[in-house]
């Protein structure tokens, strides 16, 4: 799978790699006994501190996604609770109003992460 | 008058002062072919006059063949063995120069070829001077005692000069595309300040069960026969799985890495090195003649794991790499993308 990273966004670069890990267990592309990549390798890849990653997999652990096994690295252990169906309904019904008011991404983005902050 | 070269139809190259001229490779590959060729034949025909100075202390017929028991039961001249030997291994190494010569585009296809063509000679003629050896002094070749340590030291000793032919290849000079990438080839949308990479594993149950089951064979028929050195076979045969089986398969802002679970094999295509990438379907008899590491028509390189989807990197120089990775659509996407920034970085 592709894992990106926004280092000029203020999201800590662990939690868009947890992020990214979760949407695809949820979408499927991850499924539960799959194995994640070495954390090491995907630093190595992303040129970021092989901790990061750690640090993603661990937050992925504390929620009981993944079991993390020494020589095993990080294995999906099931799937995130949420029911993506409803979420993905309401994002389809946002990009909708958001087009019709001539609203672009980066703004409608900007507008869904102030309303996660209140 | 299609045969007549126009050059004037073509953009003139911008290459840099550095960059070696397209179809460079055909130095390389003529030059392993020769030396690894060469000294191929050099040992066939060292052997050959070793085993023909030893003609007086030889019985006549001598043995050439042996049963699953352990004794002689196929005898020849010693003129007709030192034939055979050389001619069998001969040709084996003119076919494997060919190949050389002809399809070496990648130093991973020449490195291949060459320590292969200096196993198969030192193989021939260590089991042709091994065997001999045994039968010095003896009167009747049916006398001939078991010759299992000799093939198994005529398997495992041609792999210590194999490898140094490995890392004598050339390796492949950084060759930087000169060309756009593909208009047409697909991409990864990434904003400009964004890193990306795709990490993903080459696996298949073909190869694991095909290694599998020759070895399980193999350590059978070695324990039947009491034939112990078979058992360096079935370790060789494991070794081989274990290098070949599975593979980490990396695309990132430098381009794609391809490494063997175990480490080795290994290669590196740079992103700016990389005309296109794209997915296609791999029959693995068909395009490759078979699993693991394998040299395909038109000397394209296949790491080839399963049949199916698989990533085709088109490398400049004419050279193609094909490794067999499930979402092979996102891998392709984001090394024309990287390939891209590459381009624009320079």
């Amino acid at each position: 799978m592709i894992f990106r990273l926004d280092v000029t966004s203020g999201e800590p670069l662990f939690a868009q790699l947890a992020a990214q890990a979760r949407l695809a267990m949820l979408r499927g592309g991850l499924r539960p006994g799959e194995r994640l990549p070495a954390a090491r390798e995907l630093a190595e890849a992303l040129d970021v501190n092989m901790h990061t990653v750690l640090h993603a997999y661990q937050e992925l652990r504390d929620e009981g996604l993944v079991e993390l096994r020494r020589g095993r690295g990080a294995v999906v252990a099931g799937r995130p609770p949420a029911e993506l169906d409803a979420v993905q309904d309401a994002v389809a019904a946002l990009v909708r109003a958001a087009r019709s008011a001539h609203l672009s991404a980066t703004t409608t983005t900007t507008l869904v992460q102030e309303a996660f902050q209140r | 008058m299609t045969t007549t070269p126009r050059p004037d139809r073509f953009p003139a190259p911008n290459l840099r002062p550095e960059a070696p001229a397209p179809g460079g490779w055909r130095r390389h590959a003529r030059a392993t072919a020769l030396w690894s060729g060469g000294i191929a034949l050099a040992l066939l025909v060292a052997a050959a006059l070793v085993a023909a100075s030893w003609a007086d202390e030889l019985p006549d017929p001598v043995a050439t063949h042996w049963s699953g028991s352990g004794g002689p039961d196929g005898f020849s001249s010693l003129g007709g063995a030192i034939a055979v030997g050389l001619g069998v291994g001969a040709l084996c190494v003119v076919v494997f120069s060919a190949i050389t010569w002809f399809w070496g585009r990648a130093a991973s296809t020449r490195r291949i070829m060459a320590s292969t063509t200096i196993w198969l000679a030192g193989l021939v003629s260590l089991t042709l001077v091994g065997m001999l050896d045994q039968q010095r002094g003896l009167a009747d070749a049916h006398e001939a005692g078991s010759v299992g340590g000799v093939v198994l030291l005529a398997v495992l000793l041609p792999l210590l000069p194999a490898a140094a032919a490995a890392l004598l290849v050339h390796p492949d000079p950084p060759l930087p595309a000169t060309t756009a990438v593909a208009a047409d080839a697909r991409r990864t949308a990434l904003r400009p300040d964004e890193r990306a990479a795709w990490v993903g594993r080459a696996t298949g149950r073909a190869l694991p069960a095909v290694v599998l089951g020759s070895t399980i064979v193999v350590v059978a028929v070695a324990v039947a026969s009491q034939l112990w050195f078979l058992l360096a076979v079935a370790v060789l045969l494991l070794v081989l799985l274990l290098s070949m089986g599975a593979f980490h398969v990396r695309v990132s802002a430098s381009g794609l890495t391809v490494r063997s679970v175990f480490g080795w094999p290994r290669t590196t295509v740079p992103a700016d090195e990389v005309e296109r990438a794209d997915v296609v379907q791999v029959s693995p008899t068909r395009d490759f003649g078979g699993y693991g590491w394998r040299l395909g028509r038109e000397g394209r390189t296949g790491i080839v794991v399963r049949a199916g989807e698989a990533l085709e990197v088109t490398r400049t120089g004419g050279r193609r790499l094909v490794v067999t990775v499930d979402d092979a659509a996102d891998a392709a996407a984001l090394l024309n993308t990287m390939a891209e920034r590459a381009r624009a970085a320079r």
